[in-house]
C-alpha cells in the first residue's frame, strides 16, 4: 500500500509535499512555519497565527475569511501552535471537499490554496505593523488561553511537571509562551518578526488528496511566489541527552476533587537512533495501551485510578506517566507505578506483552494512513526528525525489536521529576 | 444456514452505500464498504443509556427501577470475564477497543488493520457473555469513583450538567451519566444481570461495520455467531420517563470551580420535541442546526462583534441536540463577563425575531452545512456512530442532504419564535473560586 509521495522545493525554498490518494472526500492542506523554541520568540510565534487568521489584504476581516470558506462549500480552516521537541511550529490547516462535490465552483482546489496563500503572504498592514486592534484583541485572547491552562487539570499538571523537569532547557518553555513576553509584543515588533520568519525560516506545505501532481506544484508556486532568502544553517536540533543528578519533587495544592500524579523520565533516545523503535515498544509495554503494565496494575488490580498511561515525546526523548488518583493514595500509586518501571528493567516482559505491544503499535501506524491530518502530522514529524521511512518500513522496524533491546532501553531510562497536584478542602462544589 | 437477505441503501451525493441485514433474533446489522481504507471499524450498540432507568418488559415482571449510573457501570464490567481482561484479547489481535455510554445508548467498538474476523468475533462474544461477581463489581466502584471525580473537576462538563439540571424538572437527563458515588454503591451483580437480560437482548441492539469489507461475508459471520446462542424472543421493552412539564426547573444555576475564567452556557428547552418522531425529529434537528448557524455562526456579525469585545473566544459554541424524549439548544463558552454575554445573546435572539432571517443567510448556511456533512464521511467513526445513533431514533442518516434541501426559510423562522422563546431558557455559570 505504499503510496508515492511527491516532494519538491519551490524556487523560493518553500518545501511542498504531496500525497496523492483517492480514498478521501476532501483535499487537505497543512502549512507550517518552523521556528526554534526560544523564550524571547515564543510569544510572538504563538501570537502570529491568530493575527494572520484575522484577515489579509484580499480578505480583510474574519467575516470575509469565513464567507470565502462558506463559498468553498463549507471548508474548515484552523490555526494551531505546535511544540515538537525544541521546535516551535505555527500551523494552518484547511480541509475542503473535493472538486467533484462542488461542481458549481470550477476550481475549488485553487481557491482553497489561494485563501491559505493570501493569509500567509498578504498580511494586513497598518503603518509599520499589523493592525493594532487585531493585535490587541488576539493578545487578550492568548493571555486568557495561557491563564486558562489551569482549567484542564490533566494538561496543567503535565505542563507543570515538564516545566519543572526542563527548567533552564528550551523544552521547558510553554508552547503559548509566557505572559511577560506577550505583554511586550507590539504591532511593529510582530510585523518585523513575521517579515524575518517569512523570508528566512523553513516553510512547508503538505497536500493530501486526489489532485494532479502538476496542479499541486503549479498552484503552490503561483500562490506562494513571494521572494525569500532562506537561512543557510538548519534550525538548532533538540538537545536530548541530559543526565539526572537528583530526582526533583514538586507538589502543589488546589481545591480539586482528584489529585494528579505525573512522573517525568529521561530516555536519552532520539528518532533515528538504534534504540528508537525499542523505545516505542518499551513505552507500549509499560503504559501506552489498556493491556500495558500500568493499566493492569494501577487500575485493574489496585483499583486506584480511572486513567493511567505513559507517553513519549519523541523529539525530546522524554517519557511522561500521567494518572488521576485519590490524593490519599499517592504513596501507594507512586509505589505501584515505579515498581512497573523496575519490573521492565529486571527483564520481566512476557512474550505476550511484547507481541500485543508490537501489534498495537502497528495498528496505530496503519490506521494513521486513513486520516489526512494524522498523515500530515507523521510526515511533519519525519521532516523534523530527519527520517524518511514509509509506514511499512516502520512496521518492519517494530517487528525487528527484541526483548533484549527493550531491556537495554529500560536500563537507560531515568526518573527526573515527580509532580503531584494535591486536592485540598473545598474540592466538591455541589 | 441460508445467507441473510440484504437491503442496499444508497446515497448518490455522498457516493456511499450501506448494506442492511435483519438477523435472528431481531438484530440489525449494517455494513458500509470503504474501498481503499486500511482501517476496519465495528461498533455494537444497545439502546440502553443513563436515562433508561425505569422499564418493564412485555410479559415480564412489574416496573423495574435502577439507581443512576447502571448503564455506564455495565459498560465497564463487560470488559472483564472469568478469563480476565477483554482488552488483552483485543491487544493480541492487534486491535484497539473501547466503549462509551451516553444518555441514550451504550456502544462497544474496536478498530483494527488485521485479524478483522477474529476481532469481530471477539466483540460479538464479549458483549454477549456477561460475567459479574461481588469482587469485580466492588473493584469497579473504585475505578468509576475516580472517573466521577475527574468529571467533577472538568469545568465544561460541570457547566453542562448543571444546565440540564436547570432545564429539566424530572427527566433523568438532568443527572450524570456515570451516576454518583452514592448511587453506584448500590450496584450489585444481581442488578447488573437483571438489566443485562433485557437491554442486551439482540432485538434491542445493532451492529455497524465499516471498512474495505465484503458485506455478505460479514453478515454470515454475525448471523452464525448469534445463532449459536439460545436466545428466546423478548417482549417489547417499555421505558418510563417521568412527566416533564415544558417549563424549566430554574432560571439560573451557578457553581465555583478552580478555573481562570467564568464559563456560561445558556440553554433553551425544546417544549415539544417528545411529540416528534423519526424523520420529523431529524427535520427539527436540521432546522435548529441551521438556525444556530444563522444566529451565532463565525461568518455572522454577532459572533465577530462579541469576539472583538473579548466576550467570547474561538471555542464559543452554539448547537442543538434532540433525542426522542428531550431536546435543547445550547449556547456559550468561556467569557470574561458572563452577565454581559448573557444579556447580549438574549438581545440578539430578540432582535432577529423582530427583524427576520434573510434568504441570503439561509442559503449560505445551508450550503455550508452540506459541505461539512460530506467532509465528515472521511471518518469511519463518524459514519458508524451517527448512523446507528440515528437508526435508534428511527432516522436514516443518508436522508440528511435531502431533508436539508427541503427545509424552508419559513420553518427556520418559526423555530426562531418557538424554540428560542425566552420563557424556556435557563443559564448555567461557573465562576472562578474565590480565596
Amino acid at each position: 500500500m505504499n503510496k508515492e509521495i511527491y516532494a519538491k522545493e519551490l524556487p523560493n525554498g518553500i518545501r511542498v509535499v504531496f500525497l496523492p490518494t483517492r480514498k478521501f472526500k476532501t483535499v487537505s492542506l497543512g502549512f507550517f512555519i518552523h521556528q526554534e523554541l526560544r523564550e524571547d520568540l515564543a510569544s510572538s510565534h504563538a501570537l502570529l497565527g491568530e493575527v494572520l487568521r484575522r484577515g489579509s489584504r484580499r480578505f480583510p476581516d474574519n467575516i470575509a475569511v469565513r464567507r470565502e470558506l462558506e463559498r468553498l462549500y463549507g471548508a474548515e480552516l484552523a490555526t494551531d501552535v505546535l511544540k515538537k521537541g525544541e521546535r516551535h511550529l505555527l500551523s494552518f490547516s484547511l480541509s475542503m471537499v473535493h472538486d467533484q462535490y462542488g461542481p458549481e465552483i470550477p476550481d475549488l482546489f485553487h481557491r482553497g490554496m489561494a485563501l491559505l496563500g493570501s493569509l500567509v503572504a498578504e498580511p494586513l498592514q497598518e503603518g509599520e505593523g499589523f493592525k493594532p486592534d487585531y493585535l490587541d484583541q488576539e493578545k487578550e485572547q492568548l493571555e486568557r488561553e495561557i491563564r486558562g491552562l489551569i482549567n484542564d487539570k490533566t494538561l496543567y499538571a503535565m505542563q507543570r511537571c515538564l516545566s519543572t523537569m526542563c527548567a533552564g532547557e528550551r523544552f521547558g518553555i510553554y508552547k503559548l509562551g509566557e505572559l511577560e513576553g506577550l505583554a511586550t509584543v507590539t504591532p511593529v515588533s510582530l510585523w518585523r518578526y513575521y517579515q524575518e520568519v517569512l523570508s528566512s525560516n523553513p516553510l512547508e506545505l503538505y497536500v493530501v488528496g486526489e489532485v494532479e501532481p502538476e496542479r499541486v506544484f503549479d498552484t503552490a508556486e503561483r500562490v506562494f511566489s513571494f521572494d525569500r532568502r532562506p537561512r543557510e544553517e538548519p534550525l538548532p536540533a533538540t538537545v536530548v541527552n541530559k543526565a539526572v543528578e537528583e530526582v526533583k519533587f514538586k507538589q502543589e495544592e488546589l481545591p480539586v476533587n482528584q489529585a494528579k500524579l505525573i512522573l517525568g523520565y529521561r530516555t536519552n533516545i532520539r528518532p533515528g537512533e538504534r534504540l528508537f523503535y525499542p523505545l516505542l515498544v518499551y513505552n507500549g509495554v509499560l503504559g501506552g495501551f489498556p493491556h500495558s503494565k500500568l493499566f493492569l496494575n494501577v487500575r485493574e488490580r489496585a483499583s486506584l485510578a480511572y486513567y493511567v498511561h505513559s507517553r513519549i515525546e519523541r523529539h525530546k526523548g522524554i517519557m511522561v506517566i500521567s494518572s488521576g488518583i485519590e490524593g490519599a493514595n499517592y504513596e501507594q500509586a507512586r509505589g505501584i507505578i515505579e515498581e512497573q518501571v523496575r519490573a521492565i528493567a529486571r527483564g520481566e516482559i512476557s512474550r505476550q506483552e511484547m507481541e500485543n505491544t508490537r501489534r498495537g503499535l502497528i495498528n496505530q501506524l496503519r490506521t494513521g494512513e486513513d486520516n489526512p491530518f494524522q498523515k500530515i502530522n507523521l510526515m511533519l514529524d519525519q521532516a523534523i526528525g530527519g527520517q524518511g521511512e514509509n509506514t511499512e518500513e516502520m512496521v518492519e522496524k517494530i517487528n525487528e525489536v527484541t526483548a533484549g533491546q527493550v531491556a537495554e532501553v529500560a536500563a537507560g531510562i531515568q526518573l527526573d521529576t515527580v509532580y503531584l497536584l494535591q486536592g485540598r478542602e473545598g474540592g466538591s462544589s455541589s | 444456514m441460508k445467507p441473510p437477505e440484504q437491503v442496499i441503501q444508497r446515497n448518490r451525493l455522498l457516493g456511499e452505500e450501506v448494506y442492511r441485514y435483519n438477523l435472528d433474533p431481531g438484530m440489525e446489522l449494517y455494513v458500509l464498504p470503504k474501498p481503499g481504507y486500511i482501517k476496519k471499524y465495528a461498533i455494537f450498540s444497545t439502546r440502553f443509556g443513563s436515562i433508561d432507568n425505569r422499564y418493564r418488559v412485555e410479559g415480564g415482571e412489574g416496573i423495574q427501577e435502577l439507581p443512576d449510573g447502571v448503564a455506564h457501570f455495565l459498560e465497564h464490567k463487560l470488559f472483564e470475564d472469568e478469563r480476565g481482561n477483554v482488552f488483552d484479547r483485543f491487544a493480541s489481535l492487534g486491535a484497539s477497543a473501547n466503549a462509551f455510554t451516553s444518555f441514550t445508548n451504550t456502544t462497544y467498538l474496536f478498530s483494527c488493520t488485521s485479524f478483522f474476523e477474529e476481532n469481530l468475533e471477539l466483540l460479538l462474544d464479549f458483549v454477549q457473555e456477561p460475567y459479574f461477581t461481588e469482587e469485580t463489581v466492588q473493584k469497579e466502584q473504585g475505578i468509576i469513583g475516580q472517573e466521577i471525580q475527574m468529571y467533577a473537576d472538568h469545568p465544561r462538563w460541570k457547566v453542562f450538567t448543571n444546565l440540564l439540571g436547570a432545564l429539566y424538572q424530572e427527566h433523568p437527563v438532568r443527572r450524570d451519566i456515570a451516576g454518583s458515588l452514592e448511587s453506584i454503591a448500590q450496584i450489585n451483580p444481581e442488578l447488573l444481570y437483571r438489566c443485562y437480560q433485557t437491554y442486551y437482548h439482540p432485538s434491542n441492539m445493532a451492529v455497524f461495520v465499516v471498512g474495505d469489507l465484503e458485506p455478505g461475508r460479514v453478515a454470515e459471520q454475525v448471523q452464525e455467531n448469534l445463532s449459536r446462542r439460545p436466545y428466546r424472543p423478548l417482549g417489547e421493552i417499555e421505558r418510563f420517563y417521568p412527566e416533564e412539564p415544558p417549563e424549566i426547573k430554574e432560571r439560573r444555576v451557578t457553581a465555583e470551580l478552580t478555573v481562570s475564567n467564568p464559563i456560561i452556557y445558556i440553554g433553551f428547552k425544546d417544549p415539544e420535541v417528545d411529540k416528534l418522531g423519526g424523520e420529523e425529529l431529524f427535520r427539527q434537528e436540521i432546522i435548529m442546526e441551521l438556525l444556530m448557524e444563522i444566529l451565532f455562526g463565525h461568518s455572522e456579525p454577532l459572533y465577530n462583534q462579541l469576539y472583538q469585545e473579548g466576550l467570547i473566544d474561538a471555542q464559543f459554541e452554539a448547537g442543538y441536540t434532540a433525542e426522542q424524549t428531550y431536546g435543547y439548544a445550547l449556547i456559550g463558552g468561556e467569557s470574561r463577563d458572563p452577565e454581559e454575554l448573557y444579556r447580549r445573546i438574549l438581545e440578539a435572539i430578540e432582535e432577529m425575531q423582530k427583524k427576520g432571517i434573510s434568504r441570503e443567510q439561509f442559503e449560505r448556511h445551508r450550503r455550508n452545512i452540506l459541505g461539512g456533512f460530506i467532509r465528515r464521511f472521511n471518518s469511519l467513526e463518524f459514519i458508524a456512530y451517527n448512523f446507528l445513533g440515528y437508526r435508534f431514533k428511527g432516522i436514516d442518516l443518508f436522508r440528511f442532504p435531502e431533508l436539508l434541501q427541503q427545509v424552508t426559510l419559513g420553518q427556520v423562522t418559526a423555530a426562531l419564535e418557538k424554540n428560542l422563546a425566552e420563557r424556556y431558557h435557563a443559564v448555567s455559570i461557573i465562576n472562578p473560586r474565590t480565596g
